[in-house]
């Protein structure tokens, strides 16, 4: 298992870890997403970070600080499912203490089968993320009859949502 | 595990704030109602379970092609959008 070290000294420190999917890979403590009710299936970890991958930027891997094996791929919602409205449920909102839209995201977690053959998404449970507390929840819909694996579209549209 | 025996329209009590009540009987289904703050979430455990599975599922996936020193902290907050609230 990979050990964390801190390098630089500061109020704001750089640490740089060794992750067994990513290999090493340097963040900064304030970039640090705190899950308090941890993940469903993984109840235990709190601490995450938001990887991507160059030239892979559509896809964002929530790794875990607390068991670096842990990894989950995700994606925004709405590259893919540009019509994909979600209501927040009212715990949602208290507990993740939700303001102004712009202060939060919402991520979806990506499934892909053996080979990539074929993608699912979580548009069921978004990830959602406040930006401002840096503090993250899934959060399971209470309408819209969304699927915990919908189908990505092969040719998925051009990620123009929102630009 | 606790068990209780209830009848029909009889109630339990969790803590001081959530109340179940056996609302409807029909063989072997049994409709309850949940009277609960809106600051907690309700679910039916299949769902839950399933949203398990699914980040399990996700978490287990064959590694990236990339190399590895290609991953760096993602930018959550460039040209999302957010959703609605209720």
């Amino acid at each position: 298992m990979s050990v964390t070290e801190t390098i630089v000294e500061s109020a704001d420190p750089v640490v740089t870890v060794n992750l067994p999917r990513f290999g090493t890979c340097s963040y900064r403590e304030s970039e640090v997403l705190d899950f308090p009710w941890g993940l469903p299936g993984f109840a235990s970890l709190r601490r995450f970070i938001a990887l991507s991958l160059e030239g892979r930027e559509r896809f964002v891997w929530l790794q875990s600080l607390d068991d670096p094996a842990i990894a989950l791929p995700s994606a925004d919602p709405w590259q893919i499912f540009p019509d994909y409205a979600p209501r927040l449920p009212p715990y949602a909102i208290s507990s993740l203490e939700l303001g102004r839209p712009e202060d939060f995201t919402l991520l979806c977690v990506v499934v892909a089968s053996p080979g990539a053959v074929e993608m699912t998404m979580n548009l069921l449970a978004p990830i959602v993320v406040n930006l401002r507390t840096r503090t993250g929840r899934q959060v399971t819909l209470e309408t819209g009859g969304y699927s915990v694996r919908t189908p990505i579209p092969r040719k998925a549209p051009a990620a123009t949502a929102g630009a | 595990m606790l068990v209780l025996s209830r009848k029909l329209n009889q109630a339990i009590m969790i803590g001081d704030d959530v109340r179940i009540v056996v609302v409807a009987v029909d063989r072997d289904t049994v409709k309850l109602g949940i009277e609960a703050p809106r600051t907690i979430p309700v679910h039916r455990s299949e769902v839950y379970e399933e949203i398990q599975r699914t980040n399990r599922a996700a978490a287990g996936e064959p590694e990236p092609k990339a190399p590895a020193e290609r991953a760096k902290v993602a930018d959550l907050g460039k040209g999302r959008r957010a959703p609605s609230k209720e």
